[in-house]
């Protein structure tokens, strides 16, 4: 164990005050408004705090270090399309703006109001199957995280992780975006102080000169220009700047906070300056796998070009190394803080998600198949009630596929591509409903099942790369909105606003 | 190369700056925003702002 007692203080100090902080705030959880978007009463650093902590997860670290290492500051590309896609999503207000003057819940809420109960059901299980096997890998992720940097015994790491899900899972189930958002908050700090101090002493020991010495001996121009890099190039950028676009205004968890602020204004701005930490969430993390190239990348070169990091004169995963060089760098007291902060990072993103893809769940394929099967309307207690089920039901899926699914390749590949499944579709379909009067059901469907296709069959079934992969889903569900919609018969909007 | 280094450092330092002085501003705001959020959740009243 690298763990000494002011350690444990710290950490046990987090868990139990975001238990407590969690469970105390179900008291102010009246209705399903409340419990889906906290009564719409978000203000804007409450909502920056929240979206960046919902979208900066222990996870995150992992795999942008990961591409760090394999990719030197080449990878930097990705962090700067996030940040600037955000800006200006937040900037222009594009799909967020007119997503909160409808006063929606969830995503596919839209398409029940554009186009028809249907396709909103098509859209709710694409969305939480895409959304639930990205969520997946979180766990085992994070868990070698933990055990590398704390020194656990990994024999522990089931147990572990399972006791952080439950922990989560508590205070989500009982008082929802309200608990969410507000451990949010606490955990946001928490991360952001972990994330300098591990960005400080990481430069600080592997030095700035080493450090752009390595990336040029180890990958040459490649490590520094995307264009360059076999892993990017033009392909990759351009579907990278489309799945940004589309994760900023069509990402159910991103989108339930713009769902919450308190004005269709405070959500462009929430977009924004969140777009602007974006730029940090990527390059910090990225920074510290070049770090660990520098400091633990002295094995020979692994089948992805990249020198195998080595600890103690074994040879470690690519993934493990960042989490192995700061284990070797913190002291007491300061590790203590990096591992709270990134059980912090942990604990916002699963709880977000767990909320955003239940909601789904219940919201958009539970209640309207009942709908549609001639059932009465259910109170909002009921309907709270169906949220939580649903959320103990996609934990118990996250803890077992979690924790046995190979996960093979690049980790932020597997992410995007799962992303991809339903936000190609999605993304066209809003689109086309906001902007183009001509989009109906017929080219609804069309987008949402061309894009599902185009992101399943080429990557898990023909082996293709994914950048292709990705181009594809987004051009085939275009092509599917645009041709059903020209062949298809017009059709009124569903509903003249979203349920209040 | 010195090109790519010369523009990665000065976002890398961007990025940092903006971070950190985010994270400082957001935390002592961000305070208010919750007190503000949970009286107007507890008050129930209307949740369109202008």
């Amino acid at each position: 164990m690298n763990f000494a007692v002011i350690d444990w203080v710290i950490v046990i100090a987090y868990l139990a005050g975001s238990l407590v902080i969690g469970i105390l705030a179900k008291k102010f959880v009246g209705n399903l408004s409340h419990f889906l978007v906290a009564g719409r009463e978000l203000g804007l650093h409450v909502g920056i705090a929240t979206l960046a902590a919902t979208e900066i997860g222990t996870i995150t670290f992992m795999y942008f270090a990961e591409l760090g290492y394999k990719a030197g500051f080449a990878a930097f590309c990705t962090a700067m399309i996030s940040g600037i896609v955000m800006i200006i999503v937040g900037r222009t207000g594009f799909i967020v703006s007119r997503f909160r003057e409808l006063k929606l819940m969830t995503v596919p809420e839209y398409f029940e109001v554009k186009y028809s109960q249907g396709l909103r059901i098509v859209t709710g299980i694409l969305v939480a199957v895409g959304g639930i096997l990205n969520m997946g890998v979180f766990l085992k992720i994070e868990g070698q995280f933990l055990t590398i940097v704390s020194g656990i015994d990994s024999k522990y790491l089931v147990a572990v992780m399972t006791a952080i899900l439950i922990l989560e899972l508590v205070y989500t189930v009982l008082g929802g975006m309200v608990s969410v958002v507000i451990t949010d908050f606490l955990q946001y700090v928490l991360l952001s102080v972990a994330t300098i101090l591990v960005t400080i002493y990481a430069v600080n020991t592997a030095g700035w000169e080493n450090i752009t010495n390595k990336v040029t001996s180890v990958m040459g121009a490649g490590g520094w220009s995307p264009l360059e890099n076999p892993r990017f190039g033009w392909t990759f950028l351009v579907w990278q700047v489309l799945l940004w676009f589309a994760m900023s205004s069509c990402w159910q968890t991103t989108a339930m906070r713009m769902f919450s602020t308190n004005s269709p204004t405070t959500a462009k701005r929430v977009m924004t300056w969140t777009g602007v930490i974006f730029l940090g969430r990527g390059m910090l993390p990225m920074l510290w796998g070049i770090c660990a190239l520098v400091i633990l990348g002295t094995g020979p070169v692994g089948s992805d070009g990249s020198p195998t990091p080595m600890l103690n004169g074994q040879p470690i995963e690519p993934i493990e190394a960042m989490p192995a060089m700061i284990s070797q760098l913190l002291g007491p007291g300061v590790r203590g803080i990096v591992v709270a902060g990134m059980l912090a990072a942990t604990m916002s993103v699963n709880s977000s998600y767990l909320l955003g893809w239940s909601s789904v769940l219940s919201q958009d394929v539970i209640l309207p198949i009942r709908s549609k099967m001639g059932k009465g309307d259910l109170s909002s207690k009921a309907q709270i009630l169906i949220n939580r089920v649903a959320n103990v039901g996609v934990s118990l899926f996250v803890m077992f596929w979690g924790l046995y699914y190979p996960l093979a390749g690049s980790t932020y590949l597997y992410l995007t591509i799962t992303g991809t499944i339903f936000l190609s579709g999605a993304f066209v379909s809003v689109v086309g409903g906001l902007y183009w009067a001509r989009a109906n059901v017929t080219g609804g469907y069309a987008a949402m099942l061309a894009g599902a296709a185009g992101a399943i069959i080429p990557f898990f079934f023909l082996g293709w790369d994914a950048n292709i992969t990705g181009f594809c889903a987004f051009g085939l569900a275009a092509a599917g909105l645009v041709l059903g919609s020209l062949l298809g018969k017009p059709s009124p909007p569903a509903l003249s606003r979203a349920t209040p | 190369m010195r090109a790519w280094e010369i523009f990665w450092t000065i976002w890398l330092v961007i990025s940092t700056a903006a971070f950190a002085l985010i994270t400082v501003v957001v935390t002592v705001k961000g305070f208010g925003d919750v007190r503000r959020m949970l009286r107007g959740i507890s008050a129930g009243g209307s949740d369109e702002k202008p």
